[in-house]
């Protein structure tokens, strides 16, 4: 049996003193004995320590006393109810007397007095610890962390407890004396999460929500929030970004949309956020919550149906000023080396791509005369040309069409791998500088930080300044006003060398011999490196996002917070081509310039009223939300070509050109929202979630601009009933909510016709015509997600694990898509609401504290998610159609973007490649108008031909079916902490676009377009990829190539070392850690291209150095 | 604490204040249809896209015209010659499926105005009735144009206004007879010189009109309409004139095609052309390409090599510029080239036809060519390229071909690379009228009046004349090849001839069979040997023809997306079998 912590908080908060015998007046009639001690506690510096049975057994009591003695009152109350007493400082503890029996007749000795100490590990006393003895008698600590307890026997176990620490369990044997030093609890209960417009503990959750500290990435080299949390949240899907800048998209759940956007909703400090993730710098996040289940989301109604991610930046505290300094200096490589063909290969591709496009010339015809077999002679050889050259070396160069420069460097022996001029190691660089402290009138916090990334590839950088500000001013006790402010600015002027460098030959070369770029490096084909040298682009943004807010707190727990949060942004994108032979210019080219400057001004207006208040058991947490937003959003950006007198000012001076044009894109939008809301919990038990918010987007203006969303959850927390006794569980809270959210992510005048322009020389003047671009959809709405969560959380074995298990099923509706139209109406698509789509997905995340020692502390955290979508519904066209060789009716697929009713979304429709067709097979082939060499895939009906509908079949998906992380801390040495996150993602298959060898990727003036893409020929037969120009026409709707993209890898890897604190002391320091970290050391994968995650493009490992200090 | 209250009095209006048209959408900087369409700059501004549009034909890589000649008797697509091939989803190059999406695209565009015009009030009815007329007209161009390419299809006639999914295909002569009836309102409204180019006249209306009767199987009305043309302000140029007059090295066949002549007031053979200027605003263009044509027309000649294995005369060389750097795309056959130019009296290089003559064409003969070696260094520096030093002659496909220079060349000011730039095309031209007529007398069998016709044509370019007993369809289809080339749709004109056939049950031809028998066919196989004996397999095809590649598919995914209705395949083409008898009504 133990005591309810609901109780545990009122001893606690019972106000006790010095003094002595205490006189007590009281006048109750039917009151249960909890109201009879309270009003003791309140005339007394008493408190009561009881179990619930203690209630039980004295029922209703009347009681009558005036200014009597304390003693004589409880004596005279035991007596009658059959309890006993003690009272030890200034506790009382009261017990029944049954079970004291109970306990004697069990036990074979009468009571000891045990005594004892509680303090944390650093020794501080715990004052209101709560001791017990299995079986029910208990009492707390003091102010100096002491207590008192009688016990049975001094063979029995006392466990000692105390909110946010771990639970200690101690055996006495024999002692008398018992000191405990208890842990403190990294996940503990107590911890405040931020739930949206407010926050809650974590213990009275009743949605879906994980926390994740800023510190846990440190000691890390991503430089975006979104990398930060790739695979480390059950349920949250990130990739990690390729470029120097960093970041790409994330999806929370599943994908809830076919057409809008399903990025989550980003709230920074309380205020919505429609800035860029790149300005929040990693440096001031405290805590990122993320709002999974529709209930927690439901508060940001309209904008929620893709969850919620809310960043907590780190505020000023009551203290000293703290300075703390950061430093990280990096290494960054493609953690893949996909180099083209070399030179021996690229000559071999030559004869292999000409032998192939002509096959009525003679195979040895493009045989190397120094290679000819056996039987082939050199005359034979020179004969197949009408008029062969003298050197024979010279022929065949010709026959295989190498263009001058390469025949030069052929026949000097020199090559190049074009691999060693696109690609470097790339230097990145992050310094941050951090101030804060407080009084209790001011608390502050500033940081300044700057980025400066190379990118992978030869002139992609990224460099941003950011700083922040948060300040809280207590002006009054009743008045609180304040500001968070973050400023950014971003430089992401990249020219990046191209990714089209394999169609170089490795006969080609940079420079020519004047030291100018070569336009073409082998005589044909731009030169990789053609815009890194000629073009110039400045691209600036700046941003200033804040909120500012005053905080008025009225009688009664009622509070009034107004905030008003502007986002400004600026970006400045300038670019010049310069045209010049030495930077690979033609005569024919002209300079020419782009300038475009933009503008955002958003504001948001919240006022939120809240009133939180705790009436006996009751405890009722309301809040109030009136929102008002409006977006501005100014562009105008100009073109401009062939200057004069001459190229010089560039992009400063468009207006010397000779044919400028101007375009503007000036949009606005609004919005408003109501928000009501009520936590409710009673005894901490059974805890109560419901909310409705209405919103209003002008988006939706035409018909139907608002919408209204609603939201409800429970949570109980079974593992505080009687009934419950299971021993190892400490903890178990099981958690339901159901939830409405909408999804406006469109672009904001999509439900508008749109009159297109051009102009038009007519001879004699320029006419402006005009063209309907986009069909008009008046009734377009929002779309609603609807989800249901079930989760559980478990705490078990003494704290040693936790796990957090959740399953949800989310319906969205009236979906916003591009609806495809046939091409015959002149449009390619409407943006409609129609349909809906299911998703579906378990998510679990296990912590364990797996080795807990002085010198060496280990654990780990597992997270698992897996999410099954499916389009339930699509048009509502129904019909009869064939699908997979089969007639069906029911409702009609679309076709042209592979959406089935029925499967996932992501669900990959295609034939089946079983090879590719061998020489044996050229009869088969044929019968498909193919050759040796085409893929061949499965002919489902055997008709001999390949026909969408009948032969395409389901082959598998494109999302990962299973996704997993593992995380695993090591603390050791005291001093060291090492950390290793592997990521897998399971399961899914991607394209492969380089496999299929068609059209861009050869022809006779080039190297292999798709670098080192195997291929078939008739000597080197693989049943894999197919022959060089291969043939996919005879593939009715056309054929891809897909091959797995499962990957595990060993995402981070770190180690920290922090000084000790003896020596940073007397440099005058608080802390100073080094450490050393990488990222994607390892990846396992049979993905094809350049890495699974991120497909077709490169993906940077990046090793890590640096320190942080604090003074 | 009172100040607390005062501020929860002023904070609370805050929140509750909020204006009642808050949520409404407003566009700042397009237009919408609500707002162009409201006064007659509005429709007017409709009718100037749907004058740009008509670029489509004549400018860009593989524009439509050059789809027209590659899938004719005269020539094959380079690199997709092979039908088997090209299915209704893969035709990755070429303009057999981007003529149909496109084609509706442009229909689009002229229905806005047709269905909207009574939506304001005209000060003026003759106004709006050109407006209409105008309107009217470009939708029946591209409907002409995709009848006579893909047979039975959709007939949309009106702007959309939501979703629509339901389309079925409607007979072909039905919706040619709606066009009929179109043109025929028109010919009222159209004025006889429109006030700017690009406007739409009566001359071009009637001749639109003429090929609608003759497809129609009315050839007396088809005889009135054109006779219309001939006797209208319009008259054959006969003598010099133009940019290049005074230039005695060329004739007046060169002039008739100098892109800045074709659009001149003195050119009264024009009786349509689109207008794209070079020196005009780029935001002005059609493309940022122009014509092309010196990329589609010419052969590759820069690859050949010298005596050293090195190309003799690259296209960045000087002489580049004004040659183009040829892509080979239209590889004309023998019988354009030659065949058509010889008769019992004289050679393809004796005859007098100003169309065939040597200042017009680049000769790239049997051995030797008029292009000359002009890299330096080359031992064969000045002489002419010459087919003895190809290492292979399958690569005489796409690099060694005459070439009628005349008709292609186009200066490339704005453009890299000499592709062909920005110019005005030939859409109608009174030549072609007369051909018209002489079919229609054809169809008679009034072989004289059609003989005069022809003669009309052939007298001007100087060419022999010839006899009645000599018209046959092919004739005139020849005439038109050698007149037209690069102007007119070949490939639709052969479409709407072997129809004409067929309805008329004549040479053996039934509309029934139409797909496994037809004079397209059988023409193509008689003149063009490329497909008919093919000798080089090229780019890893060998060209293939069946009868029913007459008509083109029918982009397959336009078919799976019109998911409530039924969109015909053509037969032959897979799909065809779940066709469903098409409309016999405009819907």
């Amino acid at each position: 049996m133990k005591l309810s912590i609901f109780m545990l908080l009122i001893l606690i908060t019972a106000v006790y003193g010095e003094g002595k015998a205490q006189k007590v007046s009281l006048s109750l009639k039917k009151a249960d004995i909890e109201t009879v001690f309270n009003a003791i506690s309140k005339q007394t510096n008493y408190r009561f320590l009881y179990s619930d049975d203690v209630i039980t057994r004295v029922g209703a009591i009347d009681i009558t006393v005036n200014n009597r003695e304390l003693k004589e009152i409880l004596n005279h109350i035991a007596k009658h109810r059959n309890l006993r007493y003690k009272i030890i400082e200034h506790t009382v503890t009261v017990n029944v007397v049954g079970n004291r029996n109970m306990v004697t007749a069990n036990g074979s000795q009468p009571d000891v007095m045990v005594t004892g100490k509680v303090t944390t590990q650093n020794g501080e006393p715990l004052s209101g610890a709560s001791v017990f003895i299995k079986g029910g008698k208990g009492t707390t600590t003091n102010a100096q962390g002491e207590f008192y307890l009688e016990v049975p026997s001094l063979q029995s176990t006392i466990t000692i407890s105390y909110i946010g620490y771990v639970t200690q369990n101690v055996d006495i044997n024999g002692q008398k004396q018992v000191i405990a030093k208890l842990e403190n609890n990294d996940a503990a209960l107590e911890e405040v999460v931020v739930v949206g417009y407010g926050t809650q503990k974590r213990k009275d959750l009743t949605g879906s929500i994980t926390r994740v500290s800023g510190d846990v990435f440190e000691h890390h080299a991503a430089s975006q929030l979104n990398e930060m949390l790739a695979g480390t949240v059950a349920g949250f899907n990130a990739n990690q970004g390729a470029t120097a800048a960093g970041g790409t998209s994330m999806e929370i759940r599943g994908k809830t949309s076919l057409g809008a956007s399903t990025e989550p909703l980003i709230v920074l400090d309380g205020a919505i956020f429609g800035g860029s993730l790149r300005d929040i710098n990693a440096f001031d996040i405290e805590s990122i919550d993320i709002l999974k289940d529709a209930s927690s989301a439901a508060v940001y109604g309209a904008k929620a149906a893709s969850g919620v991610v809310i960043v907590t930046t780190k505020k000023g505290k009551v203290a000293k000023p703290t300075i703390t300094l950061s430093s990280k200096i990096g290494r960054a490589e493609s953690n893949n080396q996909r180099r083209g063909l070399n030179a021996n290969e690229y000559i071999a591709f030559r004869e292999d791509f000409l032998r192939q496009v002509n096959p009525s010339v003679d195979y040895q015809f493009y045989t190397n005369p120094n290679e000819l077999p056996e039987n082939f002679s050199l005359d034979q050889w020179r004969n197949l040309s009408a008029n062969p050259l003298d050197d024979n070396v010279q022929e065949w160069m010709a026959r295989l069409g190498l263009f001058d420069i390469e025949k030069n460097n052929y026949l000097a022996g020199r090559t190049m791998d074009m691999y060693d001029h696109v690609f470097q190691k790339a230097l990145r660089q992050q310094y941050d500088l951090g101030i804060s402290g407080g009084t209790s009138a001011i608390k502050y916090y500033w940081s300044l930080g700057y980025d400066n990334n190379e990118g992978i590839r030869v002139g992609d950088q990224y460099a941003s300044v950011r700083s922040r500000v948060n300040l809280d001013f207590k002006i009054t006790d009743w008045l609180n006003v304040g500001m968070n402010t973050q400023f950014s600015d971003r430089n992401e002027g990249a020219v990046p060398a191209s990714m089209d460098f394999y169609v170089n030959s490795p006969y080609g070369q940079l420079f020519d011999d004047e030291g100018n770029l070569e336009r073409y490096p082998h005589g044909h084909s731009n030169t990789p490196l053609l815009d890194y040298y000629r073009r110039s682009v400045t691209d600036k943004k700046y941003n200033v996002f804040s909120s500012l807010y005053a905080e008025l707190h009225f009688p009664f727990g009622i509070k009034l917070r107004t905030s008003f949060q502007p986002y400004y942004h600026e970006s400045k994108y300038l670019t010049f081509t310069t045209i010049s032979k030495k930077l690979g210019g033609l005569d024919s080219e002209t300079p020419s310039g782009e300038r475009g400057e933009s503008s955002r001004m958003n504001w948001q207006l919240d006022n939120i009223l809240s009133w939180n208040k705790k009436i006996k058991d009751h405890e009722f947490d309301i809040t109030l939300l009136v929102n008002a937003e409006k977006n501005n959003f100014w562009s105008t950006s100009m073109k401009n070509k062939d200057f004069s007198p001459n190229q010089e000012l560039g992009a400063h001076g468009l207006q010397f050109g000779s044919s400028p044009e101007i375009v503007n894109d000036d949009q606005v939008s609004t919005g408003d929202a109501l928000m009501a809301r009520i936590n409710y919990n009673y005894l901490g038990r059974y805890l109560l979630t419901a909310s409705v918010r209405r919103d209003g987007y002008s988006a939706f203006g035409l018909e139907h601009p608002r919408a209204v969303f609603p939201a409800l959850a429970f949570g109980w927390v079974v593992s505080d009933e009687k009934f419950f006794k299971v021993d190892f569980i400490d903890r178990m809270k099981i958690r339901t909510s159901w939830g409405a959210n909408g999804n406006r992510d469109i672009g904001i005048y999509a439900a508008l016709a749109r009159t297109g322009s051009n102009l038009w020389y007519n001879g004699s003047t320029t006419e402006v015509g005009v063209y309907t671009s986009s069909l008009q959809n008046s009734g377009l709405r929002w779309e609603k997600t609807t989800a249901i969560n079930l989760g559980l959380d478990l705490i078990m074995f003494n704290n040693k694990i936790d796990l957090t298990a959740d399953v949800y099923q989310m319906n969205t509706t009236d979906l916003l898509m591009d609806r495809t139209l046939p091409r015959v109406t002149g449009f390619t698509s409407i943006t409609s609401n129609l349909g809906e789509i299911e998703n579906r997905g378990i998510e679990l995340t296990l912590n364990s504290r797996n080795i807990n020692r002085t010198n060496f502390r280990w654990n780990s955290s597992l997270v698992f998610s897996l999410n099954r979508n499916k389009i339930k519904e699509l048009f509502g066209d129904v019909g009869t159609y064939t699908l997979l060789g089969k007639e069906f009716n029911g409702e009609v697929p679309d076709f042209t973007n592979k959406w089935f009713p029925g499967q996932a979304i992501d669900v990959v429709w295609n034939y089946n490649v079983t090879g590719v067709w061998q020489l044996d097979e050229a009869a088969e082939a044929a019968k498909y108008s193919m050759q040796p060499g085409d893929f061949k895939s499965e002919d489902v009906n055997a008709d001999g031909k390949y026909v969408d509908v009948e032969d395409k079949q389901f082959i598998g998906y494109t999302v990962p079916r299973y996704r997993l992380g593992l995380r695993n801390d090591f603390n050791f040495l005291k001093n060291f902490t090492a950390s290793v996150f592997i990521r897998a993602d399971l399961g899914h298959i991607g394209s492969y676009v380089d496999a299929l060898n068609i059209g861009y990727q050869s022809n006779d003036r080039w190297n292999r377009n798709v670098g080192p893409v195997p291929y078939w020929t008739a000597d080197k037969p693989n049943n894999e990829y197919a022959r060089l120009n291969v043939n996919t026409g005879a593939y009715g709707g056309g054929l891809s190539i897909y091959k797995p993209r499962s990957f595990v890898r060993i995402q981070d890897l770190s180690l920290a070392y922090r000084v000790p604190v003896g020596i940073v002391e007397n440099w005058k320091l608080k802390n100073l850690e080094f450490f050393a970290s990488v990222r994607n050391l390892a990846t396992f994968t049979k993905w094809p291209g350049w890495d699974p995650e991120s497909g077709m493009t490169p993906m940077p490992r990046i090793y890590t150095f640096g320190f942080n200090l604090s003074l | 604490m009172k100040l607390k209250y005062i501020l929860f009095l002023v904070l609370v209006p805050i929140i509750v204040s909020c204006s009642k048209n808050w949520l409404e959408p407003n566009p700042l900087s397009f237009y919408t249809p609500s707002n162009v369409y409201v006064d007659q700059a509005g429709f007017e501004a409709g009718l100037t896209t749907c004058k740009k549009e008509m670029n489509a034909e004549n400018h860009g890589d593989l524009c439509f015209i050059v789809g027209e000649n590659c899938y004719s008797d005269l020539a094959v697509e380079l690199r997709e010659s092979d039908w088997n091939k090209l299915t209704p989803s893969s035709s990755p190059r070429q303009a057999i499926l981007k003529l149909f999406t496109n084609g509706y695209g442009y229909i689009k565009n002229a229905n806005t105005i047709i269905t909207r015009i009574d939506d304001i009030t005209w000060d003026d009815q003759s106004v709006r009735n050109r407006i209409l007329s105008e309107a009217l007209w470009f939708r029946a161009y591209w409907y002409y144009r995709l009848v006579n390419t893909y047979g039975d299809i959709p007939w949309v006639g009106e702007e959309l206004k939501e979703a629509k999914l339901d389309y079925f295909s409607t007979k072909r002569e039905v919706i040619l007879a709606k066009l009929q009836q179109d043109l025929e309102y028109a010919q009222e409204w159209l004025p006889v010189k429109a006030a700017n180019l690009g406007g739409v006249t009566k001359g071009a209306n009637s001749h639109l009109l003429t090929k609608i009767y003759l497809a129609l199987g009315h050839f007396d009305q088809a005889i009135t309409s054109a006779s219309a043309v001939i006797n209208g302000p319009y008259a054959l140029m006969t003598s010099r004139f133009g940019v290049d007059a005074s230039n005695s090295y060329h004739n007046l066949m060169w002039d008739l095609h100098r892109w800045q002549n074709k659009n001149a007031s003195e050119n009264t053979e024009t009786i349509y052309a689109t207008v794209d200027r070079p020196d005009a605003a780029p935001g002005t263009w059609f493309n940022n390409v122009g014509t092309a044509s010196m990329r589609n027309y010419g052969p590759s000649y820069w690859k050949v090599m010298d005596a050293t294995g090195n190309r003799a005369t690259n296209w960045d060389t000087a002489a580049g510029d004004s040659l183009g750097i040829g892509n080979g795309d239209v590889r004309t056959n023998w019988f354009f080239r030659y065949g058509l130019w010889q008769d019992e009296q004289y050679q393809w290089d004796e005859t007098p036809d100003m169309r065939r003559a040597k200042t017009n064409w680049i000769e790239m003969g049997e051995m030797t060519s008029d292009i000359i070696t002009v890299r330096e260094g080359s031992p064969n520096f000045g002489q002419p390229l010459t087919k003895k030093y190809y290492k292979n002659l399958a690569d005489t496909t796409d690099t060694w071909f005459s070439w009628p220079y005349y008709k292609v060349y186009v200066p490339t000011p704005n453009y890299a690379q000499p592709w062909g730039g920005q110019g005005d095309w030939y859409i109608f031209r009174l030549a072609e009228t007369y051909l018209l007529r002489a079919e229609a007398y054809f169809w008679k069998g009034e072989l004289g009046l059609a003989a005069d016709d022809i003669n009309k044509v052939r007298a001007r370019a100087n060419a022999p004349l010839i006899t009645a007993a000599e018209v046959t369809l092919d004739y005139i289809f020849d005439e038109r090849a050698r007149e037209l080339f690069t102007e007119e749709p070949r490939h639709t004109e052969m479409v709407r001839a072997s129809f004409i056939y067929a309805k008329l049950g004549k040479g053996g031809y039934s509309v029934e069979t139409i797909s496994e028998n037809n004079w397209y066919y059988d023409k193509v196989m008689r003149d063009n040997k490329f497909f008919s004996a093919p000798k080089y397999t090229f780019w890893d095809n060998t060209a293939t023809v069946h009868p029913y590649n007459m008509l083109w598919p029918i982009p397959q995914n336009v078919i799976t997306a019109n998911t409530l209705g039924r969109i015909n395949q053509n037969i032959g083409y897979e799909g065809a079998q779940l066709n469903e008898p098409p409309l016999d009504v405009i819907p």
